[in-house]
């Protein structure tokens, strides 16, 4: 369990610095542009990693289903509806939101299975774990950080490209 | 209302990526899995930026090289979430994940690394994280 945890962690820290490199990118284009460079950085990435680590096994898809191909799509999907969110509400507030639905669905998805992944039985505990850890989300967030507006645009630059 | 909704969706499609990358991963590896969602995301990404041409002439030439490979590490974000969900479940998971990622960003603000606009550290803040890592132990135990 440990080990899960320590990934997750490695995870949000690689996820905060890609959403800094990339607000710096898009200081200088469109998110159009910044999407497309981001998203052919990953695919490269993972494309080198994987001949890497699994050599010709990279190419060999078993059980490739058609919608396997469209999933990729969803990270489209994500930059549409954080850049309006962010546009219509401003940073803070859209990206509270963000971050509690992302928890929301978690456990919906752990209760029910969805997809065929395990199924994590919801128990009372969960729910209340999740529920403490949004209000902390909401402290963090509304508890009034930034003290000059140059700051705020930078966050709110940074937050409307997390694609991952 | 439309902000919210956005907002709900775009949160909603983060979870479901991470929860497909694990559903896929199962079935034809978790570097193949990214490969082929990246590489899907960025053709669409690109059809788009070809219609809407928001790029600037000579834009990424003012960017540090170091900020235009940001994009690559999502080869390991995908790699950590995928075994970590398939290992601690989604729940847990988007927990840590998001625990790190304000922590780290807070931390960079208020050091002011990467050039970012340097920020004062506040009480709220502060709670804030207390209570995430609080809700973390409560989930699990």
């Amino acid at each position: 369990m440990l080990a899960g945890i320590l990934l997750a962690l490695i995870a949000g820290a690689l996820v905060s610095l890609q959403n800094i490199f990339n607000a710096k990118v898009n200081e200088h284009t469109g998110s159009w542009t910044t999407t497309t460079l981001v998203l052919g950085m990953g695919f490269a990435a993972s494309l080198i990693m994987g001949l890497i680590m699994e050599g010709k096994n990279m190419f060999t898809l078993q059980h490739m289903q058609p919608w396997y191909w469209f999933s990729g799509m969803i990270g489209v999907g994500v930059v549409i509806c954080l850049v309006q969110a962010t546009r219509i509400l401003g940073a803070t507030y859209a990206i509270s939101i963000v971050l509690t639905a992302q928890l929301g669905f978690a456990l919906l998805w752990d209760s029910l299975g969805w997809l065929g992944l395990e199924k994590v039985p919801f128990s009372f505990n969960q729910l209340i774990g999740v529920l403490i850890i949004v209000g902390g989300i909401l402290v963090f967030k509304l508890g009034g950080k930034s003290d000059s507006k140059d700051s705020a645009g930078a966050i709110e630059r940074r937050s409307a490209l997390h694609t991952d | 209302m439309k902000g919210i909704i956005f907002a709900f969706i775009g949160g909603a499609c983060i979870t479901l990526q991470g929860v497909a990358n694990a559903r896929i991963s199962q079935d034809i590896g978790t570097w193949q899995a990214a490969t082929i969602t990246q590489f899907t995301g960025f053709l669409m990404a690109l059809v788009i930026a070809l219609i809407v041409r928001d790029g600037k002439k000579h834009g990424f030439r003012k960017v540090k090289p170091l900020y235009l490979i940001g994009g690559g590490f999502a080869a390991f974000v995908i790699f950590s979430e995928v075994t970590a969900i398939q290992s601690i479940g989604v729940t847990l998971t988007i927990s840590a994940l998001l625990i790190a990622q304000l922590c780290l960003t807070f931390v960079i603000d208020i050091k002011g690394w990467f050039g970012v606009a340097k920020q004062k550290m506040k009480l709220p803040q502060f709670i804030g994280i207390g209570m995430m890592i609080l809700g973390v132990v409560v989930l699990k135990f």
